[in-house]
């Protein structure tokens, strides 16, 4: 009798933890492990620490090298999200490897990368299980002598100026980035069958990865604006991903300078990096793009009840709410390209759904005139949104024996013909018999 | 013979082609002549419907099957009769005409049932 109040207590704690982290009402991330090289990372890239901390994650800093790091324990992730500052580290402390790091992602847990010119193969093998190959040699950085950043010390031109970003909200949010963002280190290149990646910074037509310090003797593998400077996986649990080909990226001292971009007189107080960074977080921890569909419904024109059968040429209206996550609430989703299928082996009804622009989408159409078991389907797959994939079958079944019409007025002629043969029959029996 | 009497020929041959026809038919006993006007009129009301259902196409397939499909019949039977009571005809003399007149009879009966069912 004793135990019981502390069991609930346990059961209290337990329930708490699990709803506490990424869950499917709650989609953000809340419980991100940081490996870093370098403690001292702790404090160069303290802004951006400082933002997630602020924003309510749980940050978990852990050396590369630390024995105690587990992703998992008694199968259950610890985590929900990983960060990989550790540019330089061979293998990681603990029992964690490539594949423990492709599971947590294939369970739907988030990543971000930031590699460096000397990337290890660790890190490059990561990158290239989701679809970027970093510049296969290890002293290769990218250069640019035309849009370097402009600073007092005239370099290498491998510190970069970039402004080439993807043109999509979600990912960057709605406010345009203004200022370049300072890049430094390795580029990379998508591997163009993987149609999960995608390029978020790309590198300007005149920038090259090449070993500075060397003479360019043969030309460069990767070059022009097929570089990618920062790119972005969504894979198809929804598990995001981003790799960064620069650390410093990330860092105080690139939030904090300023920027002048080469060939132009627009000179930044501040570079683009901070808000290009944190926007970027808000999107890969699930604070952006997260949709879900609730309420999946529908019923014949007029009714209200959701039959569990549909008859063939019935009219039929479909209605799913779709939300999108805020990071702290669902707001209605707002589009004008959703659409729903009427599904046996192909399509037999494509529509696009109307919006009441309070996160209402509603299609209304004819069953068409085959019966079978359809599917009502709605795949929405859109660029940093998470995809959407519903499915609920339903029966369709033909007109029954008595619900045909029953005199058919086209057919009136061949009755009355059927009719006047029988009276020819009478009348011709009369004649016949009694004529003489 | 010239040329362009032939044609002239030609119209006066058909003209007496139908004129002995005429003549021929109307030595046909009275009760054939009711038969073959049946017959006629069954005819031209299958004839009728074949028309308007290459107008109107042919949804109520089973409605235009039956309609026509009755006059034929109707036509078929009749022309069994004619065969039948037909005193030149020697194949069927031990037939007494009440007896192909009962036939016919029964046979539009079952015809008809057939119809009415497959009309609707």
């Amino acid at each position: 009798m004793a135990k019981s109040p502390i069991f609930i207590l346990f059961s209290l704690i337990i329930t708490f933890t699990v709803t506490n982290s990424f869950s499917i009402e709650n989609p953000t991330d809340r419980r991100i492990l940081v490996l870093l090289d370098d403690l001292a990372l702790k404090s160069s890239h303290s802004i951006f620490f400082n933002s997630l901390e602020s924003r309510g994650f749980d940050l978990d800093f852990k050396l590369s090298d630390d024995p105690k790091i587990a992703l998992q324990r008694y199968g259950q992730y610890l985590y929900d999200a990983l960060i990989l500052f550790t540019p330089n580290s061979e293998r990681f402390g603990g029992n964690l490897d490539v594949a423990g790091i492709l599971e947590f992602v294939d369970s739907g847990k988030d990543l971000i990368v930031a590699a460096d010119s000397s990337a290890s193969d660790l890190i490059r093998n990561v990158a290239a299980e989701c679809g970027v190959d970093f510049d296969e040699d290890p002293s290769a950085m990218v250069i640019d002598h035309g849009s370097y950043a402009v600073s007092g010390t005239e370099g290498d031109h491998t510190l970069i100026a970039a402004d080439d970003f993807v043109q999509a909200d979600v990912l960057l949010g709605n406010t345009k980035i203004e200022a370049p963002v300072l890049f430094k280190g390795i580029g990379h290149s998508v591997n163009p069958a993987n149609s999960l990646v995608l390029k978020v910074l790309s590198a300007s037509p005149s920038a090259y990865s090449a070993n500075p310090k060397s003479k360019l003797s043969s030309p460069p593998s990767l070059s022009g604006s097929s570089i990618s400077l920062v790119s972005v996986v969504q894979a198809r649990n929804n598990a995001r991903v981003v790799f960064s080909g620069s650390l410093d990226l990330f860092s105080n001292k690139f939030f904090k300078s300023p920027v002048q971009k080469a060939g132009s007189s627009n000179k930044y107080e501040k570079s683009g990096n901070q808000q290009f960074v944190t926007e970027l977080s808000k999107w890969v921890f699930h604070e952006r793009g997260h949709l879900k569909a609730v309420n999946v419904r529908h019923h014949r024109v007029g009714e209200t009840e959701e039959p569990a059968i549909y008859r063939i040429n019935d009219d039929l209206e479909y209605l799913v709410e779709i939300y999108e996550w805020s990071g702290s609430s669902w707001e209605p989703y707002v589009a004008n390209d959703v659409q729903v299928q009427f599904y046996m082996m192909s399509p037999y009804v494509l529509k696009t759904m109307s919006s009441d622009k309070k996160g209402l989408y509603l299609a209304s159409f004819k069953v068409p005139d085959v019966y079978g078991v359809f599917q009502f389907k709605v795949e929405y797959q859109r660029l940093g949104y998470t995809s959407l994939s519903l499915a609920k079958q339903i029966p369709v079944r033909p007109f029954r024996h008595n619900e045909y019409e029953r005199f058919i007025p086209t057919a009136f002629p061949y009755y009355g013909a059927s009719f006047s043969t029988m009276a020819g029959f009478l009348i011709f029996s009369f004649v016949y018999l009694y004529s003489k | 013979m010239v040329k362009p009497s032939s044609s002239a020929a030609t119209k006066d041959d058909a003209r007496a082609l139908i004129h002995s026809l005429r003549s021929a038919y109307s030595a046909t006993p009275t009760n054939l002549k009711i038969i073959d006007l049946y017959v006629v009129f069954a005819v031209s009301t299958a004839l009728i419907q074949v028309a308007y259902m290459a107008i109107v196409g042919s949804f109520p397939f089973n409605s235009f099957l039956s309609g026509v499909l009755s006059c034929v019949g109707t036509a078929v039977l009749a022309v069994c009769l004619r065969i039948q009571v037909n005193k030149e005809n020697k194949e069927f003399k031990d037939l007494p005409p009440e007896r192909a007149f009962a036939d016919f009879v029964l046979c539009n009966l079952v015809l008809h049932l057939v119809i009415m069912n497959f009309l609707g």
